[in-house]
């Protein structure tokens, strides 16, 4: 009973549990010595391929362009910055209205200003009162519009970020 | 065939993008660590080191240049996408040569058709030393048979005689039982056998 292809092939696979077995008959047998000499001779002819060069690299084609986060996800960024800008512009003129006109102290002045300012803070922390809180203005309907615009950016912002850095993670 | 790929002069390096001489070499896990946190350079650097590798991969299952090198590239960008699910108990080298023997299987099997074998591949041989043209044609053969082989077979012979796989590694890649590993291999070699030897 000669050995099957099967058994010569797992036996130079290295994947038999027979191998006394089978070296027994292959030392006793020409016939079965021949074919695993042939078998040995197509594997050395499939490995000696060698390996050949590529006519260009991928490198440069694969970073950094192909890499980068898709261009819908980054013009997020430029819409980003249009709402926010959207924003300020809506909010201007209702801080305008809140805000007293700015005049421009001279330095003495601010320093002057700042050292009261400590001391009036010194003065509050060491006598441990605790300030109370302003009353805050009525609900009008400016105050309301600007709460919704800056709702809203910052929901934008808080997804596009979301988003952003989801890719960034799994990158 | 394929004179044009071998004219190409095997010491071809590509540039080194991401480290210059003076440093020492990241190893391959630092740049997949770089690479995960978002650094293309890092990413780009690995490329360098195996695009020869995982180009020879799709060329021997393939061979035709021109496709092994697109398949080459999209190993790369797939093994980018899957690199939160590397393995960092092995090596970068054997995982990326894996995902491109899948891709070229799943690439000939998308194709159904295959396309008739160009046996005039490499005509122009005539101004190379003798020696030299008996190895580039019997490097042809071989590839010859290997694309003459059924597209399982090809990647089941990949896998075993290029990337070393056991039966049992090689099942699991392919999801395919045990048997048919065996079955393809073996029918595999047969065919090689007989084409390659087969008397003139
Ligand atoms: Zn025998």
């Amino acid at each position: 009973m000669h050995l099957t292809d099967d058994q010569l092939n797992e036996y130079l696979d290295n994947e038999t549990a027979e191998r006394a077995q089978i070296e027994t008959h292959l030392a006793s047998c020409a016939d079965c010595a021949t074919r695993l000499t042939a078998l040995q001779t197509l594997f050395a002819e499939i490995e000696s391929l060698p390996d050949l060069a590529l006519s260009r690299s991928l490198a440069p084609r694969l970073t950094p362009h192909a890499l980068a986060l898709p261009r819908w996800l980054t013009l997020t960024a430029t819409l980003q910055a249009a709402l926010a800008l959207i924003a300020i512009l809506l909010a201007a003129p209702v801080f305008a209205t809140r805000l007293p006109v700015i005049q421009m102290p001279s330095f003495a002045d601010l320093l002057l200003q700042l050292q009261s300012q400590w001391a009036l803070f010194f003065d509050t922390i060491t006598t441990y009162q605790l300030p109370t809180l302003p009353q805050l203005p009525p609900l009008e309907i400016s105050t309301f519009v600007l709460s919704f615009t800056l709702a809203g950016a910052s929901l934008l912002w808080l997804v596009g970020n979301g988003l952003l850095l989801r890719k960034q993670i799994r990158n | 065939m394929s004179s044009v790929a071998e004219n190409i002069p095997a010491t071809f390096s590509p540039p080194n993008l991401y480290y210059n001489s003076a440093m020492t070499a990241p190893t391959d896990r630092d740049l997949i660590v770089s690479a995960m946190r978002g650094d293309g350079d890092a990413f780009g650097e690995l490329v360098a080191r195996y695009q020869t590798n995982v180009f020879n991969v799709c060329y021997r299952i393939l061979h035709e240049r021109g496709e092994a090198e697109d398949l080459a590239q999209e190993t790369f960008l797939r093994a980018h996408q899957r690199l939160d699910q590397f393995d960092f108990e092995r090596e970068f080298g054997p995982w990326v040569r894996r995902v491109a023997a899948n891709l070229c299987l799943n690439h000939l099997e998308s194709q159904k058709v295959a396309a008739p074998l160009d046996e005039d591949r490499d005509a122009d041989e005539s101004q190379r030393p003798e020696r030299q043209v008996e190895v580039r044609e019997r490097s042809e053969q071989i590839r010859g048979a290997l694309a003459s082989l059924p597209p399982h077979y090809r990647v089941v012979v990949e896998l075993r005689h290029y990337q070393e796989m056991s039966y049992d590694e090689i099942a699991a890649e392919l999801k395919i039982p045990l048997s048919d590993v065996k079955s393809h291999l073996f029918r595999a070699r047969k065919l090689l056998a007989e084409k390659l030897h087969a008397p003139d």
